[in-house]
């Protein structure tokens, strides 16, 4: 699985702007919405139910929330770099600038973990992040996620 | 005069030269005793000519530090620690320790050209293990490893120096000829030391808490105190045909557990006392043994080595732990890291001291055998424990605390912490910490300035928080104010946490995972707990499908909080897995050597496959 496969550069977004964990998962459900053609109620509840099982703030500035969306034909990303870091009960506690979000057919079964696996193997890497950090323009943020030399390291 | 000052003068330039060495081979990887014992080698008579050769002093040396670690081993040992190992360590102590000292004693039978009695002397003297130097080492590279194994393997090194020591004197007294004591006699004899030492330990602990707590006593002494009545619970045990070296422990346990006036005192204190030990005996063997001494006798003995790191303790530990239901890799672990340390060369001067023929030999290997088990075994921890999937993240940090004794303050004392970034303390208001019972936080420093109370709302990282508690909960203040590894760089622990209470349905319904229907209705924690079957450790996983969940804290035995691993790696043992990993190393040489050969400009940008 590419992350080329989950993302276009439409669903990359370089400069977020949101004051909260709540905030953040709602304005991304909107987004998300408008790209897959479905309620944006309905995404953030899929996203808020995941969040109730245990915080997808995977720690050092990353969340990975996700979820399976009823009547998506395809997995589905998007992914926001943060103006500025928020609170999003992150398992060390350290505020998320990173948000890669992740939506999933109702019968994606394995494809399922697998692109989540993809997505937070590529995050785990510092040297990535770190280059994610420092950019602030949609196209390159789309060609630095999706360069398979950089990515595919581990 | 001048030769006092002179043997005051060597002493203390050899300890100081101890604890550079120890520093410097730190930095390699090194092992610190096996620097300590080569110190003592070095100055020794083949070295800088420094003449040590009397094994009486050696010996009364020796048993007082011992005595000493194994005090401080106990006092260290905490009560769930000890309970999560007890069976395990207590069967490998006694049956573990028999069976490796039969297999080595085979071995050293036939490779010395020795009788059987002399043989199987050899194969007891080497068959305690030393947990001291395990965790040595692998604190020295700031890991932890599975507290499952690191429980048994420092239990186990607790309780089966007596039982070693009681073999090698039992045979010492054969080989010395008085043969006439019966079988049934010698049992009852074993029975007498560990029922003496179990029971003067356990009530000799329990008085020193008494001693401890009642005196009032100026601050120094305390410690002091603690020592003195450990090392006459030592010696009058073994002054009466008990087990010294199990009561001293046994009371370290117990006191290490009690309620204890100024306990971290007395803990630090034994500590060093614990190193100073370490230092004494390690240059202090190091300066007995005559090197080219040992040459003669360095095949035979390093033959004796192999079949103990290789055939006596790996059967040992499968035999012995196979019941407790340790998984493979923890067999192996703990089959490989039965290091051994200075027991072995101090229970070699035994013969010695009962003028045995050949009592050398005896030295000679033991001393050669823990020699090739630090070298071989003891670079090999680290790596080991890395490739046996068992080693942890260290998320505590006890630097940042300070204890305060104030003698008005009853029984409690005054911590002082420094707030790390990412402490649990800094998630909620001051106002909502969750404090333990009786513990009050009496002052809050900020840039050295002490902050008012009623204009604090929050804490702030590297803030000081100096706290008015008793000793029992420290710990739960300790957790407040740790700091806590980012779990993406450490992916150890899982790539996402889980709430033990959601019900199974729910989560394998999201993932596609596979759950019977009797499975799908319980809590993932419920059905985590159950899968693993045994009192739980962090770190404890359970395959499910495609990922492993994984067990990421606890609150004593109930779990807490839980991982989920994404793209689990297989079990190391399992073929696959082995073929990957060779061929990993394999890539890896070959990019080395391509590096090697391309002009730097041209290199690519390292790719960040060490993440």
């Amino acid at each position: 699985m590419n992350i080329a496969d989950l993302i276009t550069p439409q669903s990359v977004i370089a400069n977020f702007r949101v004051s909260s964990k709540k905030q953040a998962l709602q304005e991304l459900a909107k987004k998300a919405a408008a790209l897959v053609g479905q309620p944006e109620k309905l995404v953030f509840d899929v996203l808020s139910e995941r969040e109730r099982l245990g915080t997808t703030g995977v720690g050092l500035g990353i969340a990975i929330p996700h979820g399976k969306l009823p009547g998506l034909d395809r997995m589905t990303g998007l992914f926001a770099r943060l103006d500025k870091p928020v609170d999003f009960e992150a398992i060390d506690n350290q505020p998320v600038d990173l948000v890669f979000l992740m939506l999933a057919p109702e019968d994606a079964g394995a494809d399922h973990l697998k692109a989540l696996a993809r997505v937070s193997r590529l995050l785990r890497d510092r040297a990535v992040c770190a280059k994610l950090r420092g950019t602030d323009n949609a196209d390159a943020l789309y060609a630095l996620l999706t360069d398979e030399r950089t990515s595919d390291a581990a | 005069m001048e030769q006092a000052h002179q043997l005051v003068f060597i002493g203390s330039l050899l300890l100081l030269a101890g604890i550079v060495a120890g520093v410097l081979s730190s930095r390699v990887g090194a092992p610190l005793l096996l620097a300590f014992l080569a110190l003592g080698m070095v100055a020794g008579v083949d070295g800088l000519g420094l003449h040590f050769t009397s094994t009486g002093s050696a010996y009364l040396i020796g048993s007082a530090a011992l005595a000493i670690i194994l005090f401080d081993g106990g006092l260290h040992t905490r009560r769930r620690v000890f309970k999560l190992a007890l069976g395990p360590s207590v069967v490998l102590a006694s049956v573990g320790v028999a069976i490796t000292a039969t297999i080595a004693g085979c071995a050293a039978v036939f490779l010395l050209h020795l009788g059987w009695t002399e043989g199987l002397l050899i194969g007891a003297i080497v068959s305690s293990t030393d947990a001291a130097a395990v965790f040595l080492l692998l604190h020295q590279r700031g890991r932890e490893i599975s507290q499952r194994v690191a429980a048994t393997l420092e239990t186990e090194a607790g309780f089966n120096d007596p039982f070693a020591v009681f073999l090698t004197t039992t045979l010492v007294t054969f080989a010395s000829g008085h043969d006439g004591e019966p079988f049934a006699a010698l049992m009852l004899h074993l029975a007498r030391e560990a029922v003496l030492g179990a029971a003067i330990g356990i009530a000799g602990g329990m008085v020193l808490v008494q001693l401890v707590n009642r005196l009032t006593l100026a601050g120094g002494l305390q410690p002091i105190l603690a020592m003195a009545a450990a090392l006459c619970l030592f010696a009058g045990t073994q002054l009466i045909e008990g087990s010294g070296f199990l009561a001293v422990y046994l009371a370290g346990l117990i006191a290490g557990n009690s309620r204890l006036k100024s306990s971290q005192t007395i803990l630090r204190f034994h500590e060093g006392m614990a190193w100073l030990s370490q230092l004494v005996l390690f240059i202090m063997l190091g300066l007995l043994v005559v090197p080219h001494h040992l040459l003669p006798q360095a095949p035979a003995a390093l033959g004796v080595a192999l079949v103990l790191i290789l055939v006596a303790r790996p059967l040992a530990v499968w035999i012995c732990l196979t019941p407790f239901r340790f998984s493979v890799q923890e067999r192996l672990f703990v089959a490989w890291v039965g290091l051994r340390g200075a027991v072995p060369i101090f229970l070699a001067m035994i013969p010695t001291l009962a003028r045995l023929p050949h009592s050398e030999t005896y030295f000679h290997v033991a001393f050669l055998v823990v020699l090739a088990s630090l070298v071989l075994q003891g670079w090999t921890v680290a790596p080991a424990a890395r490739w046996l999937r068992l080693e942890m993240p260290r998320d505590k940090h006890h630097g940042h605390r300070l204890d305060l004794e104030i003698a008005a303050a009853g029984s409690r004392e005054i911590s002082a912490y420094r707030v790390p970034l990412g402490a649990p303390a800094l998630d909620r208001s001051f106002e909502q910490l969750p404090l333990p019972r009786r513990t009050r936080l009496i002052a809050v420093l900020r840039d050295g300035v002490v902050m008012n109370r009623a204009q604090l709302d929050r804490l702030q990282p590297n803030d000081v928080v100096l706290a008015l508690t008793p000793p029992e909960t420290t710990e739960v203040l300790d957790r407040m104010f740790a700091e806590r590894a980012g779990p993406l760089a450490d992916s150890v622990l899982g790539d996402f946490v889980l709430d033990p209470a959601v019900p199974m349905a729910t989560f394998v319904d999201l993932y596609g995972l596979p759950a019977t229907l009797g499975d799908r209705a319980k809590p993932v924690g419920t059905f985590l707990r159950q899968r693993i079957g045994r009192r739980p450790v962090i770190g404890d996983r359970v395959h499910l499908g495609l990922v492993d969940l994984i067990v990421r804290e606890l609150d004593g035995d109930r779990i807490t909080e839980i991982g989920v691993v994404l793209e689990p790696e297989r079990d190391p043992l399992d073929g696959v897995s082995i073929r990957r990993r060779l061929k990993r190393l394999a890539g890896g040489a070959r990019r080395a050597i391509r590096r090697r050969g391309v002009p730097v400009a041209s290199r690519r940008p390292p790719s960040g496959d060490g993440a």
